[in-house]
C-alpha cells in the first residue's frame, strides 16, 4: 500500500510538468506584456525593455521554461513580476482562505448530501425527499455567482445576519461563500448516493439480508450503504476540482484574499510565476484528493484492496 | 388432511399481483400447498411461472411495491406469516424458515467476509456475542465443506461452487424447520450441482428439515422430493407425490415436461418440446392457460377454468380432460 502511494505522488511529476508546460505556453501566447501593465503609465520602451531584461523576460520561451522548472522541481516557485516577492509567501497567505471556504463546504456538502440521499432513496414517495430532488435540482443547474449574489442580496443586504465579503469576521464569513461554493456539489453528493442507494437496495444480497431477520435500519446502514458509498465517493474526490474551479468565482463574488482571486488577478497582469504557482497547487491538491478516494475504495471494498497487494 | 401442527407449511389460496402502472401481471394463482414436517416438496414449472414468487411470500419478502399479495394464507407451524409483524417477521426469517437464493454470484454482499455474513443471522437469533458467532459461523462453514479458516475471506475469493455452499451455510446457520432452496444448483456447473445436492440431502436428513425445492430440472425432483407441485402461469395445475407425478401423471403439461427431456436410449428420438412460449403473465389466456400450447385441448378449454379433479388422496390435476373421469387420457 505505501508503495502504491509511493508510486502514484512520483506520477504527479510528468503532470505537473506537461500543466506548466500548457500554462506557460498560454500566457506567452496571450496578448499583453507584464511590464507593460507593472509599469503603467510610466512605461516607455527603454524603461520596459530594462525590466523585460531583468526580470528573464527577455529570453526564449524554452529558456524561461526551462529555468522555471529547474526552480520548481527544488520547491521554488519563483518571485512574482509584480511584487517581486516570493510567490510562496503570498500563495500561503492565500491558501489558508481557500482551504477553510473549501473544507468547510466539503464537511456541509458530505454531512447534508449523504444522509439526504439515503433518506431520498428509502423513502423515495415522502414529502422530504421529493422536495429535495427539487433542491438538488436546483443546485446542479444555478450557476455560483448568480447564487452567491442571491445570498449575499438575501441574508447580508435585507437581513443582514451575515457579512457580504472578506474573511474578517471568522466562521460567519465562511458561511455564505461555504454555502455557494457548495451548493452544486452537495446537489451532486445527493443524487448520486440516492441513485446509487436505489440500485443497491434492489441487490440480491440485501434480499438475503432481509431473509436473515436483519432488522430495516441494518439492511440500509450495514448491507447497502458501504456498496452504495462508491460511486458517491467517486463524485466527492472528483469533484474537488470544480469546488478548486467554483472557489475562483466565489472568492471574486465575495471578495475574498484566497488562491481562487490571486488566480484571477495574476491572470490580468500577465504574471506568470504566480499563475504557475497557484495551478500547481490547485493541481497538487486534486490529484492528492484523487489519490485519497482510490484509498477509500481500498478501505470500503476488499475487491479494490486485494488489486493493490498484488 | 393432516392436522395443521404437523405441517411444517401450509399455503392455501394464495394469489399475489405485480401491479406497475395499469398492468397487472398475474404471478400466483390460488396456490395450495402442504409440507409436512420433515417432507420435501418440488416446485416445479418453466421461467416465469411464479415460482420465486411463492417461495419470497413464505418470508414474506415479495418486494412491495410492486408485488401485493391479494389473498390467502401461509402457515408456518400454524401461524400465518402475512398476518405477523415486522418484528415476529424477523424472528421467523433466517430461523424458522431460511431461503437458498438461486445465484449465489449475487447473494452474498461483496464487502462483508463470508464468516460475518454466515455470523449475523446466528448472532441476531442465537442472541450470541461477536467472537461466539463467529466461532458457530466456522463450523457451519466446515459442515457444507470449507475449511472454517476461510471464514476471514470475501466472496470475490470464492468460487461459484463454494459461494453456493455459503448461502447454504448461511439459511442453515439457525437450523430452520423449512429451508426453501430457490433453484440452488441452476447457476452452478453440472458435478458442483451434484455435490450441492448431496450436501443438502445430507443436512436434511440429519436435521429433519422440511423443503421446499424449486427447480426446472426433474432429476433433481426425482433425486430429493416426497410430493410434486407443477406449476403453470402462476397455477398449480397437477399436484401429488413423486409416484404420482412420474409414474401416473395426468396433466398434459406434466407430461410436455417429461417427453422434453432428452432420451438417453433412443438418442435417434428428436427432443419434443413444448410448442409455443409461456404466456404473457399480464394477459392470461382465457380459461386453462395451457389451451393455446396443449395437444388435447377441447373448446371448452379456452371458456372455462377447469375444476380440480382429485384423483386420490394426495394427487389432484386441474385440466377439462378429467371433467368425468380418473383415469389418464393421455
Amino acid at each position: 500500500m505505501i508503495e502504491y502511494i509511493i508510486r502514484r505522488l512520483i506520477a504527479l511529476i510528468p503532470i505537473i510538468l506537461v500543466l506548466t508546460l500548457v500554462v506557460f505556453s498560454i500566457l506567452h501566447m496571450t496578448p499583453g506584456d507584464a511590464t507593460v501593465i507593472i509599469l503603467g503609465s510610466e512605461y516607455t520602451e527603454e524603461l520596459g525593455a530594462a525590466l523585460r531584461k531583468e526580470l528573464g523576460l527577455d529570453q526564449p520561451m524554452l529558456v524561461q521554461y526551462a529555468k522555471y522548472v529547474f526552480k520548481l522541481l527544488q520547491g521554488d516557485f519563483g518571485m512574482s513580476y509584480v511584487t517581486r516577492a516570493p510567490v510562496m509567501d503570498q500563495l500561503s497567505v492565500r491558501l489558508v482562505n481557500t482551504f477553510w471556504i473549501v473544507i468547510c463546504a466539503m464537511v456541509l456538502c458530505v454531512s447534508l448530501g449523504i444522509p439526504i440521499g439515503i433518506l431520498a432513496a428509502t423513502r423515495p414517495n415522502s414529502v422530504f425527499s421529493q422536495s429535495m430532488m427539487v433542491v438538488s435540482l436546483m443546485g446542479v443547474s444555478m450557476p455560483i455567482f448568480w447564487l452567491g449574489l442571491l445570498l449575499i442580496l438575501l441574508f447580508s443586504v435585507y437581513l443582514g445576519w451575515l457579512p457580504s465579503s472578506g474573511m474578517d469576521q471568522g466562521f460567519l464569513s465562511l458561511i455564505l461563500p461555504a454555502v455557494t461554493l457548495g451548493f452544486n456539489y452537495m446537489a451532486n453528493i445527493m443524487r448520486t448516493t440516492r441513485s446509487s442507494m436505489l440500485e443497491a437496495i434492489r441487490q440480491d444480497y440485501i434480499r438475503t439480508a432481509r431473509a436473515k431477520g436483519v432488522t430495516e435500519h441494518a439492511v440500509i446502514y450495514d448491507h447497502a450503504l458501504g456498496n452504495a458509498l462508491m460511486p458517491t465517493i467517486t463524485i466527492i474526490g472528483l469533484n474537488v476540482g470544480m469546488l478548486l474551479g467554483g472557489v475562483v468565482l466565489t472568492e471574486t463574488v465575495f471578495s475574498i484574499p484566497g488562491t481562487g482571486r490571486l488566480l484571477v488577478e495574476a491572470i490580468n497582469q500577465r504574471d506568470t510565476p504566480c499563475v504557475l504557482g497557484a495551478l500547481v497547487v490547485m493541481a497538487f491538491c486534486v490529484a492528492i484528493s484523487n489519490l485519497i478516494v482510490d484509498l477509500i475504495y481500498a478501505y470500503i471494498d476488499p475487491r479494490v484492496r486485494a488489486q493493490y497487494r498484488r | 388432511m393432516a392436522d395443521e401442527m404437523k405441517n411444517t407449511l401450509e399455503i392455501k389460496g394464495l394469489t399475489i399481483q405485480y401491479v406497475t402502472g395499469d398492468e397487472v401481471v398475474h404471478a400466483v394463482t390460488g396456490v395450495n400447498i402442504t409440507i409436512p414436517v420433515g417432507k420435501t416438496l418440488g416446485l416445479v414449472g418453466e421461467t416465469g411461472a411464479g415460482k420465486t414468487t411463492t417461495a419470497l411470500s413464505i418470508l414474506n419478502l415479495v418486494p412491495d411495491p410492486p408485488g401485493k399479495i391479494i389473498s390467502g394464507e401461509i402457515f408456518l407451524e400454524g401461524e400465518d406469516v402475512l398476518k405477523m409483524n415486522d418484528k415476529r417477521l424477523r424472528e421467523i426469517r433466517g430461523n424458522m424458515v431460511a431461503m437458498v437464493f438461486q445465484d449465489p454470484m449475487t447473494s452474498l454482499n461483496p464487502i462483508k467476509t463470508v464468516g460475518e455474513q454466515i455470523a449475523e443471522g446466528i448472532k441476531i437469533h442465537r442472541k450470541v456475542d461477536d467472537k461466539a458467532s463467529l466461532e458457530q459461523a466456522k463450523s457451519m462453514l466446515e459442515l457444507v465443506g470449507i475449511p472454517g479458516g476461510r471464514a476471514g475471506e470475501y466472496p470475490h475469493q470464492f468460487s461459484g461452487g463454494m459461494k453456493q455452499r455459503v448461502v447454504i451455510a448461511i439459511a442453515l446457520a439457525c437450523s430452520p424447520d423449512l429451508l426453501i432452496a430457490d433453484e440452488p444448483t441452476t447457476a452452478l456447473d453440472v458435478t458442483i450441482q451434484a455435490q450441492v445436492l448431496k450436501l443438502i440431502n445430507e443436512l436434511r436428513e440429519q436435521s429433519r428439515m422440511s423443503m421446499l425445492m424449486i427447480t426446472h430440472d426433474l432429476g433433481i425432483v426425482a433425486e430429493v422430493c416426497d410430493t410434486v407441485a407443477i406449476m403453470y402461469a402462476g397455477r398449480i395445475v397437477e399436484y401429488g407425490t413423486l409416484e404420482d407425478i412420474f409414474d401416473h401423471l395426468r396433466h398434459p403439461y406434466t407430461k410436455g415436461l417429461f417427453d422434453s427431456l432428452p432420451d438417453i436410449g433412443n438418442r435417434r428420438a428428436e427432443l419434443k418440446p413444448i410448442r409455443g412460449l409461456i404466456p404473457d403473465p399480464v394477459n392470461l389466456p382465457p380459461g386453462c392457460a395451457f389451451h393455446p400450447r396443449c395437444d388435447y385441448a377441447k373448446p371448452e378449454c379456452s371458456q372455462q377454468l377447469p375444476a380440480i379433479k382429485r384423483i386420490s388422496d394426495m394427487h389432484y390435476v386441474q385440466c377439462h380432460l378429467y371433467a368425468d373421469t380418473d383415469m389418464s387420457m393421455l
